[in-house]
């Protein structure tokens, strides 16, 4: 095939990708599609196989592959043209049951030629808790509807009997409608665009195309990774859930142009639903893969061919049947995402190459808060606070990690204005604003997380209620890199009675931080809250992980952060050791607070010691 | 031969050995596991920043120093008891 050509048909399966997304976000009507972008599209092959990876979480590219294969598997002999089959069961390919699959066959001339996948994470899935994340949880039955395979769309014809069924499990089942119907509209101009660019350049250049395009990534990942030194990596992440800590560990191996993920020694499969799937686990570290190996690669099964992956079965990273897992995408699925993301680094940081693609973590842990209830019109509200996709840039080898700028798996992520999440529950914002010294210290330094505090306002019950599955509030997350120190763990803070009147005080109903508040804050971490009365919620994200020694930063840079709010004069001293003041960077007293540091480093006993 | 980096902070040397990037000081030998041989601090990871840090009461950050010239060279979190994490890049 000529170039050229070969070129135009591979932007135009970027653009049909890019349109259907578009659909996508146009029929959807919440703000965890719209906002923070909790949606995929892709591309595959006859066999399921991936062919044009699209944006969103990442995890997803591979896992709706598989989606599409156990389609194939199941209604072998039984796929028309103009069907949708939806699957969102974890053990056959989903994250967890709320990210509900939609794959749809494409066919020409009456041959099945490829298949369009996409998911939005739903606006409820009939578990135990509204909106899908199911702390209480302890088997996969209670985690709402589950479904291997099943046919949604016959010949174009919706099938209101299965539609009806499933609508019937779920809580709001207006809005489950809207997101099923906004993923059928999105695969149908996948379609549409799939069959103009055949009949166009015909069918048989297009699948020549689409084969060199396959091929064509698996040569230049694996050129790619002969440039890169053989070796292994160790990364390790701790997540603790009401008392129990569970380790995520990842050796990497790369030998030639082969990678390795061995999550030998991980821990058992928990009790609680942070549990993730065999496919779960693959997907987690290509989330990572994909942007920071193969950022001038098309993502398609070409990358997938050199790697293999070692997952122990009955672990937390390939639990088995019934283990609950409504909590993977948060749980272990970030680990898998961030151990990887550690691993891949370091083997960059060992390329003089490729060192400048090297980052810390970025944003290890997400804090999702769903809320639940009637809100401000009598309405069921029930959604995240999209907050959580704000997230936190790791540092880069060059470059401070951004402030609330983020995170890997997903590079299209983002959240809602605070006027947003106003207008859909019944609650103000008390303030919302990057929080100093959240980001992991280093030369370059991590980015800042988020804080936030919410009250109840309006509310026609006097409250709503939210669900917290936070883990990563005892351990940072979001590993540093290269010296760099990881970001500061998340924190959850009920605090009780907000306006309470102590000493015959008054008190400022709108405190601006945390401090402020003058009810007693009570730490919390996982299950179902109130908001009601004068309570507040008050949420800080962690941050992301640092590169390099603190103490090679440039003093002119602390002295920034310092003037900006980003880093605190202390931290600035204790760590940095640089000493600043209104009027700049104390030169001497920052050249002797760093040689005292430097000193009392080199007494520090011999690890071997 | 000269210097190959094998991390952000180290390389091996002609000499086959693992050195500190900034200043050439030995950590043993090439293709081995090199943190024993370097200075440790381990101290709560509360202490690693400000405030926002205080809940990491039970997890350690874990420095390794270069004995010759102090360099940061690697940073981990662990718990106290966990094996160092082994990085080993064939040169």
């Amino acid at each position: 095939m000529d170039p050229i050509t070969f070129s135009i048909i591979r932007h135009r399966l970027f653009r049909v990708i890019d349109e259907a997304v578009i659909t996508l976000k146009h029929v959807s009507g919440s703000a965890i599609t719209n906002e923070g972008h909790d949606l995929m599209v892709s591309l595959y092959r006859a066999d399921g196989s991936l062919l044009m990876g699209g944006v969103g979480f990442l995890h997803h590219l591979t896992s709706a592959a598989e989606a599409c294969k156990a389609v194939i598997r199941r209604f072998e002999g039984d796929i028309g043209e103009g069907d949708v089959f939806l699957t969102n069961c974890p053990y056959t390919a989903a994250l967890h049951t709320s990210d509900i699959y939609l794959v749809a066959p494409i066919h020409h001339d009456g041959r099945l030629v490829a298949w369009s996948a996409c998911f939005v994470h739903v606006y409820d899935i009939g578990a135990m808790v509204p909106g899908g994340f199911s702390p209480d949880s302890r088997d996969i039955f209670t985690e709402g509807f589950s479904s291997p395979g099943i046919k949604l769309v016959e010949g174009d014809t919706m099938r209101r009997d299965v539609m009806d069924t499933l609508l019937n499990m779920v809580r709001a089942p207006e809005m489950v409608a809207l997101d099923l119907s906004s993923m059928i509209a999105a695969n149908n101009v996948a379609r549409e665009r799939m069959v103009a660019l055949i009949e166009k350049y015909g069918a048989e250049p297009v699948d020549e195309a689409c084969a060199a395009l396959v091929d064509q990534s698996e040569t230049l990942f694996r050129k790619r990774l002969q440039e890169l030194p053989d070796g292994r990596w160790e990364a390790r992440q701790y997540f603790d859930i009401e008392g129990e800590t569970c380790r995520v560990l990842l050796a990497m191996t790369k030998e030639g142009d082969e990678l390795t993920f061995d999550f030998t020694g991980s821990s058992p499969q928990s009790h609680y639903g942070i549990n993730c799937t065999y496919w779960a686990s693959w997907g987690g570290f290509f989330a990572p893969l994909f942007p920071l190996l193969c950022y001038d690669i098309t993502w398609n099964d070409g990358v997938l061919r050199p790697i293999s992956m070692i997952a122990p079965e009955g672990s937390v990273v390939n639990c088995t049947r019934p283990a609950p897992v409504s909590l993977a995408t948060v749980g272990a699925i970030q680990s898998v995402n961030n151990a990887a993301c550690t691993c891949i680094a370091k083997m960059l940081s060992a390329s003089e190459a490729y060192a400048k693609e090297a980052t810390a973590v970025w944003h290890g842990s997400h804090f999702a808060i769903f809320m639940f209830g009637l809100n401000q019109r009598r309405q069921e509200a029930i959604g995240i606070l999209t907050e959580t996709f704000g997230g936190a840039g790791g540092a880069r080898t060059w470059a401070d990690g951004i402030d609330v700028g983020g995170e890997i798996p997903n590079p299209i992520g983002r959240m809602a204005n605070v006027e947003t999440t106003e207008a859909t529950f019944p609650v103000r914002y008390l303030f919302r604003r990057a929080r100093p010294d959240t980001g992991g210290p280093g030369r370059w330094r991590g980015g800042n997380g988020i804080e936030f505090a919410l009250v109840q306002h309006d509310s026609p019950e006097g409250g709503i209620n939210y669900v917290v599955s936070g883990k990563g509030t005892e351990f940072s997350m979001s590993e540093g890199l290269g010296g760099g120190y990881a970001g500061a763990p998340c924190a959850y803070r009920w605090v009780h009675n907000n306006r309470a009147r102590e000493d015959g005080r008054n008190v400022n109903p709108f405190p601006t931080s945390l401090d402020e508040m003058t009810g007693e804050a009570e730490t919390i971490s996982w299950g179902v809250f109130p908001l009601k009365g004068d309570d507040a919620l008050y949420v800080r994200s962690d941050g992301g992980g640092g590169f390099g020694d603190p103490l090679e930063r440039e003093p002119a840079r602390v002295q920034a952060d310092v003037q900006a709010g980003a880093v605190s004069a202390e931290v600035a001293a204790r760590v940095y050791g640089v000493v600043t003041t209104a009027g700049g960077v104390d030169e001497d007293a920052t050249r002797a607070r760093r040689e005292a540091l430097r000193q009392a480093r080199l007494a520090t006993p011999v690890a071997a010691e | 031969m000269s210097a190959t980096r094998i991390s952000a902070t180290l390389a091996v040397n002609e000499d086959r050995a693992i050195a500190c990037l900034a200043c050439g000081h030995a950590l043993g030998p090439a293709g081995a596991p090199w943190k024993e041989h370097a200075r440790l601090d381990e101290q709560p990871m509360q202490g690693a920043g400000g405030a926002p840090y205080s809940n990491a009461e039970r997890v350690l950050l874990r420095r390794f120093y270069c004995p010759g010239c102090s360099a940061l060279l690697d940073t981990e979190s662990a718990l106290a008891g966990d094996p160092f994490l082994t990085d080993i890049v064939r040169v």
